[in-house]
């Protein structure tokens, strides 16, 4: 019996605390991650009209962590929302890794850089972040980084209001001059050294010198401007409405996320811009100031979150490396390739079909119904992740003859997975799925035919080809050693014979039922020819038979 | 050119994927150095499959213009058939990678809205075209390719 002195009890918190933890870290009976995301309502007082109301929140943490640091965040999502997107997420580390550092940076204000390959799915988790904080289908206001980003495209820029075609080009050709970038400059620069002038004078100033730019451009001196903000001002004060549209508003805007992704390929003017949302301790800026609306400030709003993404350096051809004054001013996570772990726990979601409703009816080009047979797509899975996984390790090196890279995803094994679904290639001699030759096919499709470089391309269809039917891609299966394709062949064999025998039965059944109506009819046929002949009975009741 | 790999091209373009979000891929044809197919052969075999307008992207036209008639031909659900022959400028490079990871346009005060955003319509796709030399030497953004699902290669 415990000693009475060393009981001690646990407060509501710390029991609501246990319980979300056990949640969180919540797994299947094989095993499988179902916690990560929690979803709660609480009943709070409004501490202005001191009236109840039931607020809804978000936990999420890490479940593979022994002790997770579990982030709450309230939420405009509902259950079943939530509980939808949670499907949509397979359930690696790495995702809960990068969810569970969004939620933690998000609660505090600070802007949050990840730089890890395109396979691990930063911008697909930033739409799920979104999504679990906002509901199903809102999206972060995304900026792209490209190599020749349009510093105006982030903050904000002057817009003159052109009538004609031949005005509109006049003006873009313009811009795009070094004339016009360094007059535009010239201008910033101006408007920012005139610090007594007010904000009016400012603009003022603005106006002036925008009509010596119209003049350099061939426009009118009195052409009319408009004024535009870019992603970063419009996020700070967006506001989203009940109906899912956006307005914005300047001061009082709730802000957004904003997501800039590719921030290693931004040029330097594109950092310095980004570097105004650098605020006190870490946080995002409380409000930042732009000479091209005279200085006026944006305030950043209390839901304002900037997330920025990008690969490593090696993906890139000039070996882009994040700017450091950018990373310095962020909170930065640099991610490694997916684990061999996660890359097949990815493979087996797809090619068991876990993350979609499966089909209702048999879909036009599907032999087998492989999605209604895990035990299919789970050897499927094993031959793709190995595929995928040697091919991305050749890819590293870059392709010969090719200056693009092209770093593989996860989508290009969801591809494969969804087009084994219908794209099937039937085996002329079985009259079965061709299990081997399909997935060669579309591996092939989806895979192969990009490659630039056709020695990598030979090297790995033959690698393909050993992995299915080689003495090297063998494995054990039932106690014997198999080459993948002898296992496939024996799991569609045993699937099919299962429909066929099925489809028999029924047909079977069908004939027995027709059957045993027939000899219904027949006899009561018989009975009532019998009662017909019978003498005893009465001529009326005959006649009432026969009717 | 050969039909049946333009037909299964087309086929997997008009898929709609359950295994993963977005639920349509956007398509790249890229002509080899050494094809002597012309450009508008190819437009006109796709319009044998599906209704598709034909926009050419190059010095002649701007960015905001290009993303103008993509939005008028989504609207009228047809699918767009892209003559890439200059290097993407940002505005349209911004649309092609929201158009690839969300299926939707996102444009900031556009046809008289904050934060303007428009699905990809059911029934319409886009497909790029570009010569591979091009891709390799003029396209500045690394990662072009990852841009679509699926590629056909013309040679």
């Amino acid at each position: 019996m415990p000693n009475p002195e060393t009981i001690r009890f646990k407060s509501p918190e710390e029991l609501k605390e246990e319980e979300i933890e056990t949640k969180i870290k919540e797994r299947g009976p094989e095993g499988e991650i179902l916690g990560g995301i929690v979803f709660e309502e609480e009943k709070v007082i409004d501490p202005e009209t001191k009236e109840e109301q039931i607020k809804k929140y978000i936990y999420i943490g890490n479940p593979y962590e022994e002790k997770p640091i579990i982030t709450k965040l309230e939420t405009e999502a509902t259950q079943e929302e939530v509980e939808a997107i949670k499907k949509e997420i397979i359930p690696m580390k790495e995702s809960f890794e990068i969810l569970e550092a969004m939620a933690r940076t998000y609660k505090h204000r600070q802007p949050l850089l990840i730089e890890g390959p395109t396979a691990i799915g930063k911008t697909y988790l930033a739409d799920k972040f979104t999504e679990l904080r906002y509901g199903k289908g809102v999206k972060p206001l995304d900026f792209y980084c490209s190599g020749q980003t349009d510093v105006s495209e982030l903050m904000a820029k002057w817009v003159p209001k052109v009538e004609t075609e031949e005005e509109k080009k006049k003006w873009n050709e313009f811009l795009e001059s070094a004339e016009a970038q360094e007059k535009i400059s010239q201008i910033a620069q101006e408007v920012e050294q005139e610090e007594k002038l007010s904000q009016e004078q400012k603009l003022a100033l603005i106006h002036t010198k925008l009509q010596e730019l119209a003049k350099s451009a061939g426009l009118s001196e009195k052409t009319q401007w408009r004024f535009q903000y870019g992603a970063v001002p419009k996020a700070m004060g967006l506001i989203k409405n009940p109906d899912g549209s956006f307005s914005f508003d300047e001061q009082k805007g709730t802000g957004f996320t904003l997501h800039i992704e590719e921030v290693g390929l931004a040029e330097p003017q594109v950092i310095n811009a980004l570097l105004k949302l650098r605020g006190r301790k870490g946080q995002l800026a409380e409000e930042i100031q732009l000479w091209e609306n005279g200085g006026k400030k944006v305030k950043s709003g209390p839901k304002f979150w900037a997330f920025f993404s990008t690969n490593p350096p090696e993906e890139y051809l000039a070996r882009n490396e994040v700017d450091p004054a950018l990373a310095r001013g962020v909170v930065f996570k640099r991610m490694g390739e997916l684990s061999e772990e996660s890359l097949h726990l990815a493979a087996d979601y797809y090619f068991t079909y876990k993350l979609s409703e499966k089909p209702k009816e048999k879909p036009e080009g599907c032999i087998l119904d492989i999605y209604n047979h895990p035990e299919i797509g789970r050897e499927i899975s094993k031959v793709v992740s190995i595929f995928h996984n040697e091919l991305n390790e050749a890819l590293k090196k870059g392709e010969k003859g090719r200056q693009q890279k092209i770093p593989l995803t996860l989508d290009d094994m969801a591809r494969v997975a969804d087009a084994l679904i219908d794209i099937q290639i039937r085996n002329k001699e079985t009259g079965r799925l061709d299990l081997a030759e399909t997935l060669r096919n579309l591996i092939h499709f989806y895979y192969l035919d990009r490659l630039a470089d056709e020695d990598l391309k030979e090297t790995m269809e033959s690698n393909l080809n050993e992995l299915l039917e080689g003495d090297t891609g063998k494995i054990e299966f039932e106690g014997k050693l198999l080459t993948r394709k002898e296992i496939f062949d024996i799991l569609v064999e045993r699937a099919s014979i299962t429909e066929e025998e099925k489809s028999r039965r029924e047909k079977e059944e069908k004939e027995t039922r027709e059957r045993q109506l027939k000899q219904a009819q027949f006899d009561s046929q018989d009975a009532l020819n019998s009662l017909l002949k019978n003498l005893k009975i009465p001529e009326s009741v005959k006649k009432v038979l026969q009717e | 050119m050969e039909k049946q790999k333009l037909n299964t091209f087309i086929h997997l373009l008009q898929k709609v994927f359950t295994q993963k979000q977005p639920v349509f891929d956007l398509g790249l044809i890229v002509k080899e150095s050494k094809s002597q197919i012309e450009v508008k052969k190819v437009s006109e075999e796709i319009k044998k499959f599906v209704d598709i307008e034909r926009i050419v992207y190059d010095e002649k036209i701007f960015d905001e213009d290009v993303i103008d008639k993509i939005v008028d031909t989504f609207s009228k659900n047809r699918w767009v058939f892209l003559e890439i022959k200059k290097d993407i400028g940002s505005p349209l490079l911004n649309q092609l990678k929201h158009l690839a990871n969300y299926n939707s346009f996102q444009l900031i005060d556009y046809q008289g809205k904050d934060i303007f955003e428009m699905k990809m319509p059911e029934n319409s796709r886009l497909i790029v075209f570009a010569e591979r030399d091009f891709i390799e030497n003029r396209i500045s953004y690394p990662h072009f390719y990852g841009l679509f699902g699926p590629t056909l290669s013309l040679k």
